[in-house]
């Protein structure tokens, strides 16, 4: 049987934590970083959350500057970006009235027509829209949250949980900060990625909790710190693997899964990054905080 | 092939052709078959296969101002008939009070206006009478006009030939439309934009005065031209008929006047039309759409055929569009666009393009690294990832679920999340393979030790996809509905697929020591 999996030993001996410090360190300032972050420069919202106009067009023989220049004689507010390549072009408006939008709309593409091959896409979200989206967006989030916290809550010991809702928060965070750095677009389809990345950044911290459990049961003398490391180490190639293999199907999205759906590849490339590296340096030191082996020596 | 139950083998390689049987459908994908089982296939939503998503917003506030003022119109006449005097009318935002020069007769009043709108709360102190809308009233009014929108939005779309139109309440007050396949969705929307209230005042020329002070008497209301905004007309108040007595309307052409449309009364919107135009020749009579006047011909004769036709500046297009709406009827109250999102078919086909790609080159290097680091039993993963492809596929097309570009992604997702199970299964046997040298037990111990860890792991994805559908809005829930398929049918693969492959190969291969 040949195999490449022998690059990563079965019994790989990292002391992951004995660098416990400088990550914690690292992430809490991420995590302050991003904090700042979000509240001076904030999220770039697209029209779902911010309400407004977007018309995405393929032209010929034009220019951005061209279409530009037509359409700001007549709009103060109107913005515009090529979308891919250089032939498609998105225009955006700003949110006003929903009546006034939609006859924005028309006339926008009567302004352009002529220079237009095809109306691939107009999107409009009214004012009482975006902010409803935006709220049921904030309700998805925070629900999935505790939802998935309360399984782990029944399934593991509680300072488990404890350790998971650090290291979700940390994630989230973490990744919003990116996103705002970026200046990724942040629609529903972002609240969508953040779900997924909480799902399984946690997917891969219980993995992980998983035989730390196991071990604690085995293992009724070794040292904690000892015991979470040889827990990581035990799951560590299984951490790398599945990593990967996720790694390339978002990779394979982000480059050819065309333009609309790229800020979603790219924020679930980072989300999953930053949550593989919260479960091994976040997620498992959390747990020392607690004295579990009194409570183990009791049963 | 021992250790494996007969029973156990069957149930896997029934459940793997029945997937790739049932995914065939949507493989193949012929969007006209009536064949019973190509019909199964997927539905793909607006993103991709083109179409117009609307929502709109019925308008309750003109409705309720409008029920005020019919509260006004109607103490008037009340205390018209009782001979009571009114000092002022106050019309606030949620009721009416009426001031009267005395108070005595002022029960009488009260009791006839209630006769006419039972429900309304009624409240007398000294002269005053105040007529409020309350909330139950309110509902009455909300329901009956999302109800009465539903089937004349229904009734447009239908004659506007969007074929398998989606219409929906959504909400207190709200209207969500799909339409698939629109090409010019400024039509629809334009159709969908007018209230058509189609009315019949006659006008009156005699009163001057009220025109120039822009002030119309009791009775009379000021209407301005379509065409021109400062042409302005005194009209009857009391419409003399109707839309709601139309029984027909069509586009027409007429040689002198040019595009027009012409229409039928039912038999009663025929006897007033007759007799109102009996009665009034030499007089104008103003067509008023919508609050505008659209032409105001003079009655030369009696029209006793119950027929007609309105000239206006219309094009083609305008008359048979104006014509639809008629035949449709008037919304009680008028509708706001409060979202949109068309997208034109170009840009759905080109998301599919990409879509599929990202799929296949995200499962080439998946399929190419699983043999790179587990060899023969990475093949092994690499089938069950593609038998799940074809799962995922077979369920979104027996469902009946609709595929977004959202849900594509959720696909591809599940290409690299998929084989975690896999992985999980591999990693355990791996550790088994260095405590003991019986093949089959090494094997039976890594599938059950990694059991707990996949459920556990893929329950947690699960939680975030429902609740994602429970909370997300369109293509999202496509999404959510992908990615809870993927999971759902990657641990099937994985638990039973792989483990089978497995327990095959070995048994078949004759393994007698087992190193991964």
């Amino acid at each position: 049987m040949f195999g490449l999996n022998k690059i990563i030993p079965v019994e790989p001996n990292i002391n992951f934590l004995g660098l416990r410090r400088n990550f914690l360190i690292f992430s809490i300032l991420a995590m302050l970083i991003s904090i700042v972050l979000l509240s001076i420069k904030g999220l770039n919202l697209g029209i779902d959350f911010k309400g407004g106009t977007l018309i995405e067009v393929s032209t010929k023989n034009t220019s951005i500057g061209e279409l530009r220049e037509i359409l700001s004689s007549s709009y103060s507010d109107v913005s515009l970006q090529e979308f891919g390549n250089e032939n498609i072009i998105l225009i955006r408006l700003q949110n006003r009235s929903n009546q006034e939008s939609i006859e924005t709309v028309n006339s926008v593409k009567n302004l352009i027509q002529d220079k237009v091959v095809e109306f691939r896409r107009s999107e409009f979200v009214g004012p009482t829209i975006s902010s409803e989206l935006l709220f049921r967006g904030f309700q998805a989030v925070s629900f999935a949250l505790i939802a998935i916290l309360i399984y782990i809550w029944l399934r593991f010991e509680w300072q488990f949980g404890f350790g998971a809702v650090v290291a979700l928060t940390h994630d989230v965070l973490f990744t919003l900060g990116l996103l705002s750095i970026l200046n990724v677009e942040f629609s529903l389809a972002t609240i969508a990625a953040i779900l997924t990345i909480a799902g399984y950044s946690i997917n891969d911290t219980v993995v992980i909790f998983d035989r730390v459990r196991e071990n604690l049961r085995k293992y009724k003398k070794l040292e904690l710190v000892d015991l979470f490391n040889l827990s990581v180490n035990n799951t560590l190639s299984r951490t790398i693997m599945t990593s990967l293999t996720t790694l390339l199907a978002l990779v394979s999205l982000f480059i050819f899964g065309g333009e609309v759906i790229r800020p979603f590849a790219l924020t679930m490339i980072i989300g999953v990054i930053i949550g593989t590296y919260s479960s091994v340096f976040i997620a498992v030191p959390t747990l020392l905080i607690f004295k579990f082996r009194p409570q183990d020596e009791d049963d | 092939m021992k250790n494996y139950p007969i029973w156990k083998s069957f149930t896997v390689i029934s459940l793997v052709l029945l997937g790739i049987i049932f995914a065939i459908p949507s493989i193949i994908y012929d969007e006209n078959s009536e064949n019973w089982f190509l019909k199964n296939k997927i539905n793909l939503g607006l993103d991709l296969q083109g179409g117009s998503y609307l929502l709109l917003e019925v308008q309750l506030d003109v409705l309720y101002k409008e029920e005020l003022d019919n509260f006004v119109d109607s103490v008037r006449l009340i205390s018209r008939d009782q001979a009571v005097k009114i000092e002022k009318i106050d019309i606030q935002e949620n009721e009416v009070v009426v001031f009267f020069t005395n108070k005595e007769k002022i029960k009488d009043i009260r009791d006839s206006f209630f006769q006419m709108y039972r429900g309304v709360s009624l409240q007398i102190s000294n002269n005053r009478l105040s007529i409020k809308l309350n909330d139950e009233y309110r509902k009455i009014i909300q329901d009956s006009a999302i109800k009465q929108s539903l089937e004349i939005v229904r009734k447009r779309i239908d004659e506007s030939g969007t074929k398998e139109p989606l219409i929906q309440r959504s909400g207190k007050k709200r209207i969500l439309l799909q339409l698939p396949g629109v090409k010019d969705p400024e039509r629809i929307k334009d159709l969908l934009g007018k209230t058509a209230k189609l009315t019949f005042h006659i006008v009156d020329n005699e009163n001057t005065s009220a025109l120039q002070n822009n002030l119309a008497p009791f009775g009379k209301i000021i209407v301005p031209d379509m065409y021109d905004e400062n042409t302005k007309y005194l009209l009857d108040k009391r419409a003399v008929v109707g839309g709601e007595n139309l029984v027909d309307a069509k586009g027409s052409f007429d040689q002198t006047e040019g595009h027009a449309v012409s229409f039928r009364f039912d038999t009663e919107g025929a006897q007033k039309f007759g007799k109102v135009t009996t009665n009034n020749i030499g007089k104008n009579l103003a067509v008023v759409l919508d609050g505008v006047v659209i032409t105001a011909p003079r009655i030369n004769s009696a029209i006793t055929g119950g027929s007609g036709i309105i000239t206006g500046n219309f094009n083609a297009q305008e008359a048979s569009d104006l014509a639809v709406l008629l035949r449709a009827g008037a919304l009680p109250a008028p509708l706001e666009i409060v979202e949109e999102r068309s997208v034109g078919a170009g840009l759905g086909a080109d998301s599919i393009a990409a879509g599929q790609i990202a799929a296949i080159i995200g499962m080439v290097l998946v399929c190419i690294f699983m043999i790179l680091i587990y060899g023969t039993f990475g093949a092994l993963a690499n089938v069950s990832l593609i038998v799940n492809l074809f799962i995922i596929i077979s369920l979104l097309g027996t469902i009946g679920a609709t595929l977004t570009l959202p849900g594509i992604a959720g696909i591809v997702l599940t290409i690299g999340m998929a084989v975690d199970a896999n992985v999980l299964i591999f990693e355990r046997i791996k550790e088994e393979s260095l405590k003991q040298t019986k093949v089959f037990q090494i094997v039976k111990n890594g599938f059950d030790r990694a059991m707990s860890t996949i459920l556990d792991a893929n329950i947690t994805t699960l939680i975030a996809a429902v609740l994602l559908f429970a909370f997300g809005s369109g293509p999202i829930r496509g999404f959510s509905i992908t990615l809870s398929l993927g999971v759902i049918a990657s641990m099937f693969t994985a638990l039973m697929l792989t483990n089978f492959l497995v327990y095959m190969y070995l048994s078949f291969a004759n393994k007698k020591e087992l190193k991964l």
